[in-house]
């Protein structure tokens, strides 16, 4: 396992409010990796400063084998250079159909004329009923994706996460509002992602986290309070101040 | 999987057939045609219509498809009238000196003829000298080239300083507000040397057309409008349709989303602004020989905004949408604010058009924005609906 992404010294604050304080996490490749932590720990900020969101104060966030900094990139770039994001709110294109949502998504040539002169790959449909095939919305793809289920767009967001075909996915919350069974399949979904890429989950539902059966790492104020496989950091005291001694 | 591209813009085709059609009637009933049905300055103001749908799509495409309200749009319209219209009028002002002055004893030289002709243009704002942006007016082909390229590098410059700092929603709009009102202050200034107030005029004389009536050039011009109109809603319909356009839309719908998708969207936008730009700049182009006379007023704000009054009214996000309202607001204006429309007595009160057509106008816009978003293309989808619930 190879260190695909690393993380140093990170600090970020917000009108003096410190979201993110000298946090450093590294992931590996492939890896799945769960953030947790009580609300305000900062998973959101962590994920919106290697997207290219948030710019942090100091710190360095170092990708890749040729050791680039992302701190320089726009969102785009850095989304071209392979890192993935789900939100925590399924944010789909609701008034276009499936197979334009996982289509736009497909890893292809990104600039305007690429487009209008179809300089794309030619397995594209094949590439898009693979993926369809794999999120279980195959017999949905006419269909504008608005009228899918809460469950339904997770998942479609999380196919056009595949489509990107990134090499770190982040996923915030990816099992909010789903019922056991949706649980169940979206677990098998990131498990298999995960065995040739990096995927970090972002939750803090402690049962969902257990069924990834990962390393976890614990966000608290800002920074790493603990680190290890979830058996190993529910045992740390200061993990159980903070999510059940309040 | 390739589908024609008819196939996939149904509406492209049925637009092309429509739009053949009426340039046909238009035709046969004009007055070149010798029934005369249709009078000259009637057909005038349908050939104008043309233009005014033409860029009206370009709005729609850049607020309908790709969610930025411009509300500076009709100043690359103007821009490319004033580009025109600088030929026009130094090659129709050149061969009257150059016709009067073949009766003199002495044979002019190339000073006298230039400095006539500079005396007939400038004369209005006490000036016989030619400013330096009319360095091109000689020459057809490059006033043509400047039709295309200033709108298309100011859209390019302007684009690129706002989107590149991420400047969105109401904001961009006020931005390309000051545009607009910027130029026309500009060119209301003498010394910019555009004639200022008096603007350009005389542009229906087309240079070397001389021996044709204003019936036939009018048709001749009516017919290129009909023609830049079917092909700008090509070209729209081509770039809105497939994976572009799918991009397109998505930046309107959440731009953010798009950029986590690896989608440099400041450069989609861009590309929208500045070819809408561009076809804008080529409908003014065609435009103000139809209508005569150009001056800064046409590009006040005010001329934006009913741009985007035309959008809204016609339905957002449909190319015809953008046809209709433009071609329905903008004929109706002319009826009513042309005496066209009976003015109405109340006995205590006679509503006269003229005044009051700019209160009815604001008050559909009011209405169709609150009650019908989709504007009157929004009636197809409810035919389509219609249809599809018959048995």
């Amino acid at each position: 396992m190879n260190t695909l992404l690393e993380v140093s010294g990170v600090s970020v604050s917000f009108d003096g409010f410190k979201a993110i304080n000298n946090l450093s996490i590294q992931i590996g490749e492939p890896e799945l990796h769960a953030v947790i932590g009580p609300n305000g720990a900062g998973k959101t900020t962590f994920m919106d400063i290697l997207t290219g969101k948030t710019k942090p104060d100091e710190g360095r966030v170092i990708w890749g084998e040729r050791s680039v900094s992302l701190l320089e990139m726009s969102e785009s770039q850095i989304a071209q250079e392979g890192i993935g994001r789900k939100f925590q709110k399924p944010t789909v294109f609701e008034a276009q159909t499936v197979r334009e949502n996982i289509a736009m998504a497909l890893k292809n040539p990104r600039r305007p004329f690429d487009l209008l002169f179809k300089r794309r790959a030619d397995d594209a449909e094949a590439r898009v009923r693979a993926i369809s095939d794999e999120i279980g919305l195959s017999d949905a793809l006419d269909q504008t994706s608005g009228a899918l289920s809460h469950g339904q767009k997770q998942w479609l967001e999380i196919g056009m996460l595949l489509a990107q075909d990134p090499r770190l996915l982040l996923v915030d919350e990816p099992a909010a509002g789903m019922s056991p069974a949706e649980r169940e399949h979206t677990t098998d979904l990131l498990v298999r992602a995960a065995k040739t890429r990096a995927v970090v989950v972002v939750e803090h539902d402690m049962e969902f986290v257990r069924r990834l059966n990962c390393k976890v790492t614990v966000l608290h104020q800002g920074s790493v309070l603990a680190e290890g496989s979830l058996d190993h950091v529910t045992k740390n005291q200061d993990v159980v101040d903070v999510y059940l001694g309040r | 999987m390739e589908r024609s591209f008819f196939a996939k813009n149904p509406s492209a085709l049925w637009f092309l057939l429509g739009l053949s059609l009426f340039t046909i009637v238009v035709t046969i009933l004009s007055e070149a045609s010798g029934t005369a049905l249709i009078s000259t300055s009637f057909l005038k103001t349908l050939g104008k219509t043309l233009c005014l749908c033409l860029v009206a799509i370009a709005m729609d495409v850049v607020w309908g498809y790709c969610g930025i309200l411009s509300l500076g749009h009709f100043a690359f319209f103007g821009i490319g009238g004033y580009a025109i219209g600088m030929w026009l009028m130094y090659a129709r002002t050149a061969e009257i000196v150059v016709t009067s002055l073949e009766n003199a004893t002495l044979p002019p030289t190339p000073d006298e003829i230039t400095n006539a002709i500079g005396g007939q243009i400038f004369g209005v704002v006490g000036s016989s000298d030619f400013p330096v942006i009319w360095a091109f007016s000689h020459s057809l082909t490059l006033q043509l080239l400047a039709v295309v390229l200033v709108p298309g590098l100011l859209a390019l410059v302007f684009g690129w300083l706002a989107f590149r700092s991420r400047v969105t929603g109401v904001y961009l709009s006020i931005l390309t507000q000051a545009m607009t009102l910027a130029l026309s202050l500009y060119f209301f200034q003498n010394d910019t040397g555009l004639r200022g107030n008096n603007g350009l005029s005389g542009l229906q004389n087309i240079p070397g057309l001389e021996a044709q009536s204003q019936a036939t050039v009018s048709l001749w011009l009516f017919w290129a409008s009909a023609v830049a109109l079917g092909a700008g809603y090509v070209l729209f319909a081509w770039i809105v349709s497939g994976k572009l356009g799918s991009v397109i839309r998505a930046i309107r719908d959440n731009e953010a989303r798009v950029r986590f998708l690896g989608y440099h969207v400041e450069g989609y936008k861009l590309f929208v602004f500045t070819i809408t730009a561009i076809v804008a700049g080529i409908a003014g182009a065609l435009y103000y020989p139809q209508a005569g006379i150009i001056n800064p007023a046409e590009i006040a704000p005010i001329a934006s905004i009913y741009l985007a009054v035309w959008v809204a009214i016609g339905g957002r996000g449909r190319l015809y949408g953008a046809v209709i309202g433009a071609a329905v607001v903008s004929l109706m204006s002319s009826w009513f604010t042309g005496g066209g429309a009976p003015d109405i007595n109340l006995g205590f009160y006679v509503i006269n058009w003229t005044d009051w057509w700019l209160v009815l106008l604001g008050l559909t816009f009011v209405a169709v924005t609150l009650f019908f978003p989709k504007g009157i293309g929004g009636l197809f989808d409810l035919l389509q609906k219609r249809k599809g619930d018959a048995p």
